[in-house]
């Protein structure tokens, strides 16, 4: 048998908590890649924040070695994030693969990212291998589960493994499976140089490294290598393999799976979904499929502390320097002072970098409400596009404001059908179809602003669905919408961190939600405060903050002045975390309320 | 010139709102504890000859202590300390164990100024709070304090169940016409750990909200000045001539010197307390001190200097390195009406007093 036809290269794909990373963690022990005292517990999901979250961000491939019939087959787990805002991610990773394993959970049956990826897969021209797991439950229905994978994603399924990943029940018909099911990659490593690059990550020692899946041809130490996109040229100084900790061994073939450094100075000199070729034999086209990504989803940061603006830039870079997808530019607000305007990927993205900023590098934020990027028609005939609700133009200069949609599905019990679909209209949602897939599921599928999935919807959704509902997109197309600016003004002053873009028939509501919530966290201050929303010069809500009266008259019990002195000292404290807008003092909590409104349910 | 506060932490009761240092009495330990403070002020008088100018008998309750040691105290204090012959003397006294006797006793001792626990005229509030006098016990104790002193200050609580702004500018009123030279009128004070505050904490109706009470402590300020009665500091209101030296010691930032459990001292730049237990005491257990650095002598003169007339000293604060006028907030502040500046000093409006710290926050380092 040739080399290249010992070689399996696939992946694990599955909705969130079916079972992907405790799988792929029993594949690694079962073959001996790790000893089982070596092991974490869901050793691919490296960073704490993961492990916490139960969500895998970063992608770690491992190569395992498994004998079957006598000979050794090299088995390379290229592990994918589960979640939405990643899924250009996941493709290229899908396209490094010849094979993916789909997880269903036995109990849950296919979910909106079960379809989602298998068609991820499909697209991708992938084989592709159901497992059902987690049989160990006592709600397990496996037939049933089989069943409802050949309705609905349309992929034979009845041969599917079912397993307990947990307790490592059946773990070795997978890996016989993997070997017999799954095809040898195709490629001829005597070819010109044909590499996708799928990920990559930064190393303090080696610069940027590519994660690479060799499709022709082969790549070593000293080799002159060329990337398409960027059209850099770099002299390789190391490649090698995940074991599933880098390995160097010189050379990589076709087929194989593994890293390559270069003295790469950026992460974002490297280009996800990139082809690498030989920079002296060079291949003609790069392979298809290659995306710039583009954040979606944009907010302030603000450092609580206006001090601590240059720390927080640092930890920005840090954190960019592993992450090139995350983008942030310098931004003034008259209330948070210096800051960044940050695009991310989506929600989870955003939260993931915030919550990073926050427990890594320790820093206090103040995060502004998310927000998508508008693309604005001026009357003059230019078209702007910005993020920011504060850079909208004045009404008079708009002719038109046109904001991304998304095509959602979203998989749930009958019951909950007409839940969603009122959510969906509140959300201003497009209805496009209704699908029966069993008795017990039903898919359905809507165009929805993403301005309005940001904001609130998952929460709703789970809420109104006991948790039932699972929920997927991809991005559509722009289209126009009737959006306004709401602005917020605190004793007649403009608070511009406050200003929020909505659909016309929402910004009285809106108005008026902000207004009564920020009544409730806005101290009060030595005078009166009005709370108004405005659009335009136009009120549209008004609450008061009655004037201060008292704070305390205590008597100096026999002289213990430091007991006041000590009250006073925490109280100045606490002003360091208020911002002044005018003359009002807010405290910084205020800015991030209104991220959080409780009307509208 | 120093001050002396001697704190006597005996009651017949114990008031619900107290958090204070004071148990009910018994004789006996009474003898024990004047012994050893009596031990405590000789020890510290022996290095230090400063002369006195105020000294303070405060509590509990000082006017329950048998006579005949209120006598060895004042015994001590003269024979250990030099008291300017102008000292203000206070003593501290319940209406209900107030005697004629006790009062020339007082006088024959050097006592020159009575404080009367009196908080209210209203009966139902009195048993509210847990005091065991009533109304007319109040108003026979000041009339009779008036017979043997000029100078009688009289202490009134705000903030207590079912308090009328109406019905507390009538007792103002009563107490003024009795002659009283001084007024004060504390907050009441909610305190953790008190029967009070478990009480507020299953009713909490049963307290008036911030807005009633400083509606009844502005009118209570306006009524004060018809009266007579001059506000020069927070809480507290006198006749010409009238202010409590003592206290206002603690607001200036002077030395004072405390004896007895629990009490405080200022003396060299160094605040410290004394253990607030009996056991830790007699072993002269220090419950806290604290040398106060620069950043703590700037936000005490602050603190204590705008919550009076005292008024706070820019070139004070610029010896401790503290520009005050490059200040926004204090520039905001005066543009508004709200710190008025006279020379080097700054005051606060008094119309701002009660929400002194909210200001003085803003103007700290």
């Amino acid at each position: 048998m040739k080399r290249i036809d010992k070689i399996r290269n696939f992946c694990i794909v599955a909705h969130i908590d079916h079972g992907k990373s405790t799988l792929a963690d029993r594949l690694i022990e079962k073959t001996g890649t790790l000893a089982k005292r070596d092991m974490q517990a869901q050793l691919l999901d490296s960073m704490e924040l993961e492990r916490e979250k139960g969500i895998t961000i970063k992608l770690t491939p491992t190569r395992m070695n498994y004998t079957y019939n006598g000979e050794e087959y090299q088995l390379n787990l290229i592990d994918t994030p589960g979640h939405v805002d990643f899924t250009y991610e996941v493709s290229r990773s899908l396209a490094a693969c010849e094979g993916a394993i789909l997880i269903v959970d036995a109990s849950q049956g296919v979910e909106a990212q079960t379809l989602a990826n298998a068609y991820l897969a499909i697209d991708n021209n992938l084989d592709i291998l159901p497992v059902v797991n987690k049989i160990d439950l006592p709600s397990a229905r496996p037939e049933e589960v089989k069943k409802e994978v050949e309705d609905v994603v349309g992929i034979p399924a009845m041969h599917a493994p079912c397993i307990s990943a947990k307790e490592g029940t059946n773990i070795e018909q997978v890996l016989e499976m993997i070997v017999k099911e799954f095809p040898a990659p195709k490629g001829d490593e005597n070819g010109k140089l044909k590499c996708l690059i799928f990920d990559s990550y930064y190393d303090n020692f080696k610069g940027a490294i590519c994660l690479i899946r060799v499709f022709d041809g082969s790549v070593k130490v000293g080799d002159k290598i060329k990337m398409f996109q960027t059209g850099k040229v770099y002299e390789v100084t190391e490649v090698g393999i995940f074991v599933p900790h880098e390995k160097s061994t010189g050379v990589l073939l076709a087929g194989d799976v593994g890293y390559l450094a270069g003295s790469i100075k950026n992460i974002s000199d490297i280009a996800v979904g990139d082809t690498i070729t030989n920079a002296l034999d060079p291949i003609d086209a790069p392979l298809a499929g290659y995306k710039k990504v583009q954040p979606v989803v944009f907010c302030g940061i603000f450092p609580v502390d206006g001090a601590k603006y240059n720390e927080l830039k640092d930890s920005l870079e840090k954190l960019k320097l592993n992450d090139a997808s995350l983008e942030f530019s310098p931004e003034v607000s008259q209330a948070l002072g210096f800051g960044f305007r940050c695009g991310f990927l989506g929600l989870l993205h955003l939260e993931i970098i915030t919550e990073r900023l926050e427990r890594e590098f320790n820093l206090d934020l103040i995060t502004t409400a998310p927000s998508v990027f508008y693309r604005v028609h001026k009357t003059d005939g230019n078209v702007i596009e910005l993020s920011n609700p504060s850079s909208l133009p004045p009404v008079v200069e708009i002719s038109k404001i046109e904001e991304p949609f998304v095509k959602a599905s979203i998989f749930t019990p009958p019951e909950y059908v007409g839940a969603i679909m009122e959510l969906a209209q509140e959300k201003r949602g497009v209805y496009k179809d209704l699908t029966y897939l069993d008795a017990g599921r039903v898919r359905l599928n809507y165009i929805l602003p993403l301005g309005e999935i940001i904001y609130d919807f998952f929460d709703s959704l789970k809420s109104r669905t006991r948790g039932y509902a699972s929920f997927d997109y991809e991005m559509a197309d722009y289209a126009e919408s009737e959006l306004v600016r709401v602005d917020i003004l605190l004793n007649g002053e403009k608070c511009d961190a406050l200003s929020i873009i909505v659909h016309k028939d929402k910004a009285y509501a809106r108005g008026r939600a902000l207004t009564e919530k920020l009544k409730k966290i806005i101290p009060r201050q030595l005078f009166e405060v009005p709370i108004q929303a405005a659009i335009g010069g136009k009120i549209i809500a008004r609450e008061t903050v009655s004037a201060m009266r008292k704070d305390v008259l205590a008597k100096c019990y026999g002289g213990d002045i430091t007991r006041k002195r000590k009250l006073l000292e925490k109280q100045k404290e606490g002003k360091k975390r208020m911002r002044k807008i005018g003359s009002v003092e807010i405290p910084s909590e205020a800015f991030m309320s209104i991220l959080k409104l409780d009307d509208e349910g | 010139m120093l001050g002396v506060y001697v704190h006597i932490p005996f009651c017949q009761r114990k008031c619900n709102y107290c958090a204070f240092s004071s148990f009910v009495l018994n004789e006996e330990k009474q003898t024990e504890y004047v012994d050893f403070l009596i031990k405590e002020i000789k020890n510290f008088a022996k290095n230090n000859t400063k002369k006195v100018d105020t000294i303070f008998i405060g509590g509990g309750t000082p006017s329950l202590l048998p006579i005949h040691l209120m006598w060895q105290i004042f015994q001590t204090l003269k024979s250990e300390f030099v008291i300017d012959e102008k000292a203000e003397i206070t003593i501290e006294c319940n209406p209900n164990s107030l005697t004629l006797h006790a009062l020339q006793e007082y006088k024959q001792m050097g006592i020159n100024r009575i404080s009367i626990g009196v908080q209210s005229l209203d009966d139902n509030q009195l048993q509210f709070i847990g005091r065991l006098h009533n109304s007319q016990t109040a108003i026979n104790s000041i009339k009779m304090a008036k017979e043997v002193f000029e100078n009688v200050s009289v202490d009134l609580l705000i903030g207590i169940k079912n308090q009328q702004k109406e019905a507390f500018l009538t007792d103002l009123r009563t107490i003024a016409s009795l002659g009283v030279t001084h007024i004060s009128t504390y907050m009441l004070q909610v305190e953790g750990g008190t029967p009070l505050a478990q009480m507020a904490e299953n009713n909490p109706a049963l307290l008036p909200d911030d807005d009633e009470c400083v509606g009844i402590y502005e009118s209570a300020v306006k009524e004060l000045a018809k009266l007579g009665f001059n506000q020069y500091e927070v809480s507290n209101f006198a006749k010409e001539g009238n202010k409590c030296k003592h206290n206002q010691k603690y607001w200036r930032g002077d030395e004072y010197i405390g004896f007895g459990l629990s009490a405080h001292s200022y003396i060299n730049g160094t605040r410290f307390a004394n253990s607030n237990n009996f056991t830790d005491y007699y072993k002269s257990k220090i419950a806290m001190t604290e040398k106060l650095d620069e950043n703590q002598l700037i936000t005490e003169h602050i603190m204590l200097g705008l919550r009076c007339d005292l008024g706070v000293d820019k070139n004070y604060l610029k010896s401790l390195k503290f520009d005050i006028e490059k200040s926004e907030s204090l520039a905001d502040y005066v543009q508004r009406g709200i710190i008025r500046t006279s020379g080097d000093k700054l005051f606060l409006n008094p119309q701002y007093y009660g929400v002194n710290n909210f200001i003085i926050a803003h103007l700290l380092p």
